[in-house]
């Protein structure tokens, strides 16, 4: 198991609601077989609405988070506006095509509500390759458990509370069917009047 | 080389503690080096990983040699894992150069950021530091206690205790069961013994150890 | 002086000797599918069969009734999966002659399956195996194999490529995992009670829809075995062809 992509382990997943959006991750940290920290969250909040989420080598999803966090506030400070979902999910794009040759290994996804509210989600590649969803988008060492609980378990034009639960199940069956990820998990469901957070309770093993 | 640490936090304290054994594969050729580093009043570091015993034996042929022969050597030792201790004595120096620049010492937190960057940055490096690290911090402005975990990627974790080396395969579980949020001093010094006998007890290589604890005090060597 | 023609082989040395190796196995893709009721059992099976990214066939029955109110399947190299259901076959087929036309339980027949998947445990047959039926109370039954024989009576399981897709959807929506009672703070898990065969059969085909969706391997059409203690049905539905 040298491959970057999992030695750290780790899970996250985002859907689209009736003008509403939800992300959610797990919170393990783990170093091959073993498990380091349950509180290492993958999803990120970079505005009022808009959402990163980042599983794989977690050294680099720290480093991407705080090279994120930096553009975007140099962003804010220099447009007097908050980056719109669209405009985070390029950024995302040109910053990891800059190491084309010597990548990140991470595999990001954006969700967010746009400027008129409309909910828009997108996963991308290593190198920066965006895939434009209209459901849902999956990301880490449980995306293949992720792409069949979503694809089973979804429907579109879901209202946030109805969204809430699809997801949450849709992410904590895939977990425990995967080694490496688990350890407690975050939801995060946004609307243009609030942004819920709901920490769940898992499986600890 | 073969090598353990531990870090354990309360409310208002962390302890570290560490092996002080040095040497190659099976050779023990020192077991009084000290593998924690005071960095400013209220952080310390606990090091562990490659140490680079031939780094430091080509360092001092280095000196002895003409200036033609460090100009060969120069390339040879770009191949060569850098030295451990090299890295801490780079990471402290950096801190006290804040700390003289802008008269204020960099807390835990910033502190491990910049550690890890470091360390994150050396991983694609052409000659990447091995080194794994638990560093202890006391926040005076938010009167908290911090403990950090960064490994050679520049992994970095947040937690109330941990193992490094061949510790996690004896203590974590010991931690795990006897470790809660408002552990006392005394009874966390009680806890890093019981992981200090726990190795003496399950593992082959025979250690010893030193200890410190940081405080809002600062810094004090800690008597096991 | 002897003029020699130039060869293109004459400049290859070689000191150590050419090596060939034949490898005796290849994957054939497809995905199977077992769910365990009260009083009857299904086996599921796609009927696509791949090589690469070629397919071979629309239609090869994955799932088959080899008798006795068992049916069976063994997923992943179709010609050990053949070689395996054969055997059993015919192994059935001589218990017969031996004893009288005695039935083989289920039990019995799950056991069977071990030795002969551990007989070949240093050149294994590369096959998820799945069985399902009724036991001797007449409840449902589904057991399920490793390539050696490691076998486990389980309420479901899936097997072959896109196993990984629906385990964990079988485990919320038959185990009832993860789903707790609504207001008991997630202190009381949903209970467990057995499904009606129009509800399993039901996430039989949500099960393949949503793999066929994902999945390249996974596709065509959609065969299932329902036994019951009247006997073995067969359903068929189709899935994308794409």
């Amino acid at each position: 198991m040298s491959d970057p992509f999992s030695i750290n382990g780790g899970a996250a997943v985002a859907m689209v609601g009736k003008d509403c959006i939800a992300i959610a991750c797990d919170t393990r940290l783990g170093s091959q077989s073993l498990g380091l920290a349950n509180n290492f969250e993958k999803v990120f909040q970079m505005g009022k609405t808009t959402f990163l989420g980042l599983t794989g080598l977690a050294t680099d999803v720290i480093t991407l988070r705080e090279d994120f966090r930096l553009k975007n506030n140099l962003y804010k400070l220099r447009e007097e506006r908050e980056m719109e979902p669209k405009t985070l999910a390029n950024l995302v794009s040109t910053s990891l095509y800059e190491r084309r040759f010597g990548p990140y290994f991470v595999s990001p996804i954006v969700a967010g509500l746009g400027k008129g509210g409309q909910p828009f989600i997108c996963g991308f590649d290593l190198i920066g390759c965006i895939d434009f969803a209209k459901d849902f988008i999956v990301s880490g060492t449980a995306s293949d458990q992720l792409y069949g609980t979503c694809e089973s378990l979804y429907e579109p034009n879901l209202e946030p509370e109805d969204l809430f639960e699809t997801i949450s199940q849709a992410l904590l069956n895939a977990v425990d069917r995967d080694a490496l990820s688990g350890w407690g998990a975050v939801v995060y469901v946004v609307t243009k009047e609030k942004v819920v957070r709901r920490v769940l309770r898992t499986r600890q093993d | 080389m073969a090598d353990c640490s531990f870090g354990i936090t309360g409310k208002d304290f962390v302890l570290l503690a560490s092996d002080q054994s040095a040497g190659r594969s099976i050779i023990k050729m020192k077991s009084d080096e000290n593998k924690i580093r005071t960095l400013s009043p209220g952080l310390a570091l606990a090091f562990g990983g490659e140490p680079g015993e031939f780094t430091s034996l080509g360092k001092r042929r280095l000196m002895g040699g003409t200036s033609n022969e460090l100009a060969k050597r120069g390339g040879e030792s770009d191949m060569i894992k850098r030295d451990t201790n090299n890295f801490v004595d780079y990471v402290e120096r950096n801190l006290r150069l804040y700390q003289i620049r802008n008269n204020t010492e960099l807390l835990p937190a910033p502190a491990s950021a910049f550690i890890r960057k470091e360390l994150a940055n050396s991983i694609r490096s052409r000659s990447p530091y091995a080194v794994n690290l638990l560093l202890g911090g006391y926040d005076k402005v938010h009167s908290e206690a911090h403990l950090y975990s960064i490994d050679l990627y520049g992994t970095k974790a947040i937690l109330p205790y941990a193992a490094q080396g061949l510790g996690i395969y004896v203590a974590l579980s010991t931690m795990d069961k006897y470790w809660y949020p408002d552990i006392t001093r005394d009874e966390a010094v009680e806890l890093l013994k019981k992981c200090v006998a726990e190795v003496k007890l399950r593992l082959a290589y025979q250690f010893t150890f030193n200890a410190i604890v940081i405080d809002k005090e600062g810094v004090k060597n800690l008597p096991l | 002086m002897n003029a020699t023609v130039a060869s293109e082989y004459s400049a290859e040395r070689h000191s150590v000797p050419i090596e060939h190796r034949f490898n005796p196995y290849s994957d054939n893709g497809g995905t199977v599918l077992g769910i365990a009721g009260e009083d009857f059992a299904v086996l599921a099976g796609d009927t696509r069969q791949v090589v690469g990214y070629s397919i071979n066939t629309r239609y090869e029955p994955r799932v088959f009734d080899v008798g006795d109110n068992i049916v069976m399947t063994a997923n992943g190299f179709d010609a050990d999966g053949a070689a395996l259901i054969d055997r059993f076959r015919n192994s059935l087929k001589w218990y017969k002659f031996d004893h009288n036309g005695k039935r083989l339980s289920i039990l019995s027949a799950a056991r069977y399956i071990q030795h002969l998947l551990y007989g070949k445990r240093f050149f294994p047959y590369y096959v998820s195996t799945l069985i399902a039926g009724l036991d001797d109370e007449g409840r449902g039954a589904v057991y399920s194999y490793d390539p050696v024989g490691s076998y486990e009576r389980e309420q479901c399981r899936a097997g072959g490529a896109a196993a990984s897709l629906i385990m964990p959807f079988l485990d919320n929506q038959v185990n009832f995992k993860n789903q707790y009672v609504p207001g008991s703070d997630g202190k009381k898990k949903k209970e467990l009670r057995y499904l009606s065969l129009e509800e399993v059969i039901q996430l039989v085909r949500d099960a393949f829809t949503s793999a066929t969706e994902r999945h390249i391997y996974v596709g065509d059409g959609l065969e299932i075995l329902i036994v019951t203690k009247e006997g073995v049905r067969t359903e068929y539905f189709p899935l994308k062809r794409d």
